[in-house]
């Protein structure tokens, strides 16, 4: 038989196709619907968090930082509860990663703070000795792109019915809305660090990368 | 046998091929090599601002070497050895050379453009699928031209079976364009921004959470086996017989194996997700396929270990077999460390540690790295009719990137075990013994060990450039094409 | 190429054992099985490869290659039409048949869920552990204490736990008067102490500083007669009380599970609560570690 496949490419290339599609079939189709409802008190992100998190995948830090608590005790007693499928019910991209350099972020706001990041993204080393991670000044010049960051939360709620606006959720509203609430939030942030420039900035309206991932990563709990 | 004395061949898009095989290759190790470097001595990281650091850095490198270097190699022996066991000249069709022209112009832009966009910042985040939307419309583009040319020229073919090879190249061709169409499924976000000024570049994944996770390494773990494996072992089953003059050792084997991988590769995914969110079964379904993949893997290697019977004179006098043989050993070694590595109890251990890109590189340097290099150095005295310029050079690439490997791998072994396990150790007290710095520090000398591995192979990968350039522009005229063993000069 | 394998050989044995030598204490074995079978993983590895491998090469060295040839040919490549390797296909067919075994009968009987494994790990934790948090005494309590402390603290506080040029609390001294003056101008209520918030604005100019450097230079003498507006509150010796107020003279046991659990903001910065991270015992055990490092 595999001769005959051999000498009519056509029908080769069929028998190929489904041998390599069966599996995938198998494996994805079934738990799609499950996977993806979102855990009592899940939220979407702020149009804020959302530039953040675009600050994040940007300078990808997922080559580093997992966001993917196992159930080990060792994890655990590390970073926290261990993670839950609906708490990413929201995340477009996932951001799992695949290796830890540095320590998994999935929780970090719950044992991390502002000011702290503020040192930390600085200059790592200066806060824990011996540490490897980049330093990223340039976070605290760049300005994030809440505009974009806007277009993704509204194309998560008009494409994929994620429940902005809806009761207890993250409020989105028209573009000038969300402008002034990521402003606010900015400001929240910004009131708790102590690098002058990025409060000046704030205080001018613009909002630096530093504040949004900062707000992103509070936000990780 | 027939002679091929009356088919010409064309090899200018092989050529084109070969160029950017090596200058992409140049590119992609010299990053790896950076990024090493900047895990080592982490002040390396901020030479360059926000550009230079080790995360802007690190999808450059794997796209690099990946869809730089290994696509670039694929199509370069495609286009050899398709035309080649098929019987036919892309001379012979006008058609088909433009597409094939095409094909690469396409495709060296597409790459050039995914340098630029991704040391800007621009990434999706999903592994080997970083490029945004617009890269991977381009990308659709020259699939599909490499899809027309190679089964237009497997329409012209003169040889009625298709040769084992081919296979791999058309499995190839099939699974990464339906595991890509599916993995990038995204959103650009622009259409929904309203008044707000944003990127025309951005989007967003189709798939959320789990499911997003669910697809990327449905993807990402048959990316590996469609770029990294098959076309390889396509590679071998030609060139090996070819530069022995051996016949492969067992037909059988060859479809069993082919067959068999076929059908298992798709189901072991899961083994990226074991211990996460995803469901259970699909975990340990991925688990026990990774073990059954050992077998179909080996197949071939095998069948290639056994077609070199008898042939030891070779393979001390030819440095170009012993880049094969170790080839195949090191595809042994990686096609039964991932299986083990898929155990869930060992993955718990080795799951987000560095004994995972020391497996990754087992493969991609010893297997990936040294098939495709050994391919081009059989290609070049055909396709630019010259003697190859030297073989005791080969003989030192040959080392310096065997040791070079050796470093790598047995480091990262080492790094990535001892992190596993000082992650879980607890003192008497019942608290966790290490900070995560600790286990940061503790690596250092494998970081610089795995550094100092990664430039011998960088090293021996120029020396390899340079064989190859002095072949073309000084390397003795042939003035036959050689039938098997390569002409080396010493 | 044998040369070459024992030379890999020596160069992982040579790596080991500077691992062990650098790291020795996480992997005791025999502790764990998970790191058990790692550890097996890893030179079943080697073993099998260098192995197979190896008996092949000697093929190669020592055999002859025969066979049928197949009747095509392929730019002048041939193939034999030799049956598949016994000992390849016995065990193909032996994994296949273990994979539907374990698919549909061993895994699914065996109920496993990754959750319960972990419910039983941390069970195992406790009973292991309960035991020794009972009877533990002073001196031990400090030690657990510092290894909390590397773990959980040491990341803000500096692992000499000095703050780390002002980035934290200086734990090795109690407030400085940047600090104390910044109290006494806006108060202080995020600890929950009983006597509730302090009110702002409790003394200020030339008084504030006079108490503020008294207590930060460790309440030496007598107070000054300012200090009698917060002496309500903290006790004439500053010590809270009783934990009805902070204590401003040491780290006391109340103060620390107050802080630990309700995270402290300052003119430093802000202190994230541990509620839920640690433990009673891991609480008294940094308390205890914290008071061993006063003064030194
Ligand atoms: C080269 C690898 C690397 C990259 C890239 C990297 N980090 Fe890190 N990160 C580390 C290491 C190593 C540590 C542990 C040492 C330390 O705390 O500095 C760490 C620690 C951290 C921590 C502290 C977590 C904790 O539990 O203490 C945070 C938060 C963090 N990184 C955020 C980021 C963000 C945000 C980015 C991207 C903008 C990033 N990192 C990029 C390596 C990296
Ligand atoms: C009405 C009662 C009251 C008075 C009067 C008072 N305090 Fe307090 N003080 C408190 C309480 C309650 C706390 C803890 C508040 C909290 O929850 O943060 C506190 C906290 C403090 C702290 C912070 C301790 C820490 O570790 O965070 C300092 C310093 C302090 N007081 C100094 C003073 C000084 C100096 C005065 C007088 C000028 C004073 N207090 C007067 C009730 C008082
Ligand atoms: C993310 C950073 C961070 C971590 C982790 C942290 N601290 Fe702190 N801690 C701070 C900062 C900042 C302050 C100073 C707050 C201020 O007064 O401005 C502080 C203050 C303190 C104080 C003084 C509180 C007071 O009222 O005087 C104590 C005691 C303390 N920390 C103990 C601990 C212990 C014990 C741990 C670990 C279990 C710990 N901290 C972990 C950041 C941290
Ligand atoms: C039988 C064949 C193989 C199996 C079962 C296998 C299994 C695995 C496993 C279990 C992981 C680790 C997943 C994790 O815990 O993060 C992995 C990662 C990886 N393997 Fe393999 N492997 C095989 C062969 C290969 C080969 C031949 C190559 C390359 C030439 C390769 C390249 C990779 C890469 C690139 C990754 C990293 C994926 C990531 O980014 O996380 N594998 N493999
Ligand atoms: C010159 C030699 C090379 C060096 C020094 C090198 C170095 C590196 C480094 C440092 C990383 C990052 C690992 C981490 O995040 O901890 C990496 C990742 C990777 N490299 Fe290389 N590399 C080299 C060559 C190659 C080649 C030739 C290939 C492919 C053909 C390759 C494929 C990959 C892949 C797929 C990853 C991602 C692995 C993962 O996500 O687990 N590398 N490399
Ligand atoms: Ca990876
Ligand atoms: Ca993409
Ligand atoms: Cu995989």
């Amino acid at each position: 038989m595999f001769h005959w496949l051999e000498q009519r490419p056509f029908f080769f290339a069929v028998m190929l196709f489904l041998t390599i599609a069966f599996a995938g079939f198998i494996e994805i189709v079934p738990d799609f619907a499950k996977a993806s409802q979102p855990t009592v008190g899940t939220k979407p992100h702020t149009v804020l968090e959302l530039a953040g998190r675009q600050v994040y995948i940007k300078d990808s830090c997922n080559a580093c930082h997992s966001q993917l608590i196992r159930p080990f005790k060792s994890e655990t007693d590390r970073y926290g509860m261990y993670s839950l499928s609906g708490e990413y019910a929201y995340d477009r991209p996932f951001l799992w990663g695949s290796k830890r350099t540095g320590p998994d972020l999935h929780r970090v706001g719950n044992y991390r703070t502002t000011d702290w990041h503020e040192n930390h993204m600085m200059a790592p080393a200066e806060v824990v000795p011996g540490s490897i991670m980049p330093k990223y000044p340039h976070m605290f010049t760049n300005t994030a792109d809440i505009a974009t960051a806007y277009a993704n939360a509204n194309t998560q709620k008009s494409l994929f019915g994620v429940p902005y606006d809806k009761e207890g959720m993250p409020k989105l509203g028209s573009w000038e809305d969300a402008k002034a609430q990521a402003l606010k939030d900015a400001k929240k942030v910004a009131a708790d660090m102590k690098n002058q420039s990025v409060k000046d900035k704030v205080a001018k309206g613009k909002v630096p990368e530093i504040v949004a991932l900062i707000a992103y990563l509070n936000s990780l709990k | 046998m027939q002679s091929n004395a009356q088919l010409e061949y064309d090899y200018s898009v092989v050529k084109l091929f070969t160029f950017t095989t090596i200058l992409f290759g140049i590119i992609g190790m010299l990053v790896g090599v950076i990024l090493a470097f900047q895990l080592a001595f982490p002040e390396l990281s901020n030479l360059a601002g926000e550009y230079g650091t080790f995360g802007r850095l690190r999808p450059i490198h794997t796209n690099g070497v990946a869809f730089g270097f290994t696509l670039s190699g694929i199509f370069a022996t495609w286009y050899y050895v398709g035309q080649r066991v098929l019987k036919m000249s892309l001379k012979e069709s006008k058609f088909l050379m433009v597409v094939s022209k095409l094909h690469f112009w396409l495709y060296f832009i597409t790459i050039l453009l995914a340098v630029v966009t991704l040391i800007m910042g621009y990434t999706t985040s999903k592994e080997y699928a970083e490029l945004e939307w617009p890269l991977d419309l381009l990308i659709v583009v020259w699939w599909v031209l490499w899809g027309v040319s190679m089964f237009g020229m497997i329409g012209m073919r003169r040889e009625r079976t298709i040769y084992v090879s081919v296979w791999y190249y058309m499995s190839s061709f099939l699974a990464v364009a339906m595991l890509f169409l599916f993995n990038n499924m995204e959103v650009p976000t622009m259409f929904w921004a309203g008044d707000a000024p944003s990127s025309a570049m951005h989007s967003i994944s189709m798939y959320a959470g789990t499911n997003d996770a669910l697809v990327q390494w449905w993807y990402g773990h048959n990316a590996v086996a469609f770029v990294f494996t098959t076309p390889i072992i396509g590679m071998i089953y030609y060139f090996l017989p070819k530069e022995s003059g051996q016949n492969v050792f067992s037909y059988k084997l060859s479809v069993l194996a082919f067959w068999g991988l076929m059908f298992v590769y798709l189901w072991a995914g899961g083994h990226h997700l074991i211990y996460s969110t995803v469901p259970d079964w699909m975990q340990t379904m991925g688990s026990t396929m990774s073990i059954v993949l050992i077998l179909p893997s080996w197949g071939s290697a095998i069948n290639m270990l056994l077609t070199m019977k008898g042939e030891w004179q070779q393979l001390q006098s030819s440095p170009l077999i012993k880049f094969m043989i170790m080839a195949s050993t090191f595809y042994m070694l990686s096609t039964i460390e991932g299986p083990i590595q898929a155990i869930k109890s060992v993955n718990a251990i080795a799951h987000f540690t560095d004994w995972i890109p020391g497996h990754v590189h087992d493969g991609t340097l010893g297997w990936v790295g040294f098939m495709i290099m050994a391919s081009l150095f059989h290609m070049a005295p055909r396709i630019f009719k010259k003697e190859l310029y030297s073989k005791s050079l080969m003989e030192t690439q040959f080392w310096l990137q065997t040791v070079g490997i050796v470093l790598y791998f047995t480091s990262m072994w080492i790094a990535g075990i001892t992190q596993g396990m000082m992650w879980r150790a607890y003192d008497d007290y019942g608290s966790l013994l290490y900070s995560f710095i600790d286990t940061v520090e503790v690596l250092h000398p494998y970081y610089t060990l795995r550094a100092i591995g990664g430039t011998f192979y960088l090293i021996g990968f120029l020396i390899f450039a340079y064989n190859m350039f002095r072949t073309a522009i000084s390397g003795r005229k042939l003035d036959k094409e050689p039938a098997n063993a390569s002409p080396m000069a010493s | 190429m044998n040369s070459m394998v024992k030379g890999g050989i020596l160069l992982v044995i040579a790596l080991m054992a500077a691992t062990y030598f650098m790291a020795g204490d996480a992997f005791t074995l025999g502790d764990d099985y998970i790191n058990d079978l790692t550890m097996l993983g890893a030179v079943a590895i080697i073993g099998i490869t260098v192995f197979v491998s190896l008996k092949y090469i000697n093929q190669i060295k020592n055999d002859t290659a025969t066979g049928e040839l197949a009747s095509e040919n392929w730019d002048g490549i041939g193939e034999y039409t030799n049956p598949v390797p016994m000992g390849w296909a016995i065990i193909f067919i032996g994994t296949i048949v273990w994979m539907m075994w374990y698919l549909f009968v061993g895994y699914p009987t065996n109920q496993f869920s990754q959750i319960g494994q972990y419910n039983e790990e941390v069970n195992e934790y406790n009973t292991k552990f309960q035991n020794k948090w009972d009877n533990i005494d002073e001196g031990q309590m400090a030690k657990m204490g510092q290894s909390v402390f590397f773990l959980q603290c040491a990341p803000c506080h500096g692992a000499e736990a000095d703050g780390m040029d002002g980035k934290a609390q200086d734990l090795t001294a109690r407030m400085s008067k940047e600090q104390i003056l910044d109290v006494i101008k806006n108060g202080s209520n995020k600890l929950g102490y009983s006597m509730g918030a302090m009110p702002p604005g409790m003394a200020s100019g030339e008084g504030a500083e006079k108490i503020a450097t008294w207590i930060s230079t460790g309440m030496k003498g007598d107070a000054p007669a300012e200090f009698g507006a917060c002496s309500s509150c903290h006790g004439p010796d500053g010590k809270g009380m009783n934990g009805m107020a902070a204590n401003l003279s040491g780290y006391d046991n109340t103060l620390l599970s107050k802080v630990l659990e309700h995270g402290k903001k300052g003119s430093i910065g802000t202190m994230p609560s541990f509620k839920g991270r640690l433990n009673k015992t891991q609480v008294t055990a940094v308390s205890a570690y914290l008071q061993s490092i006063q003064g030194e």
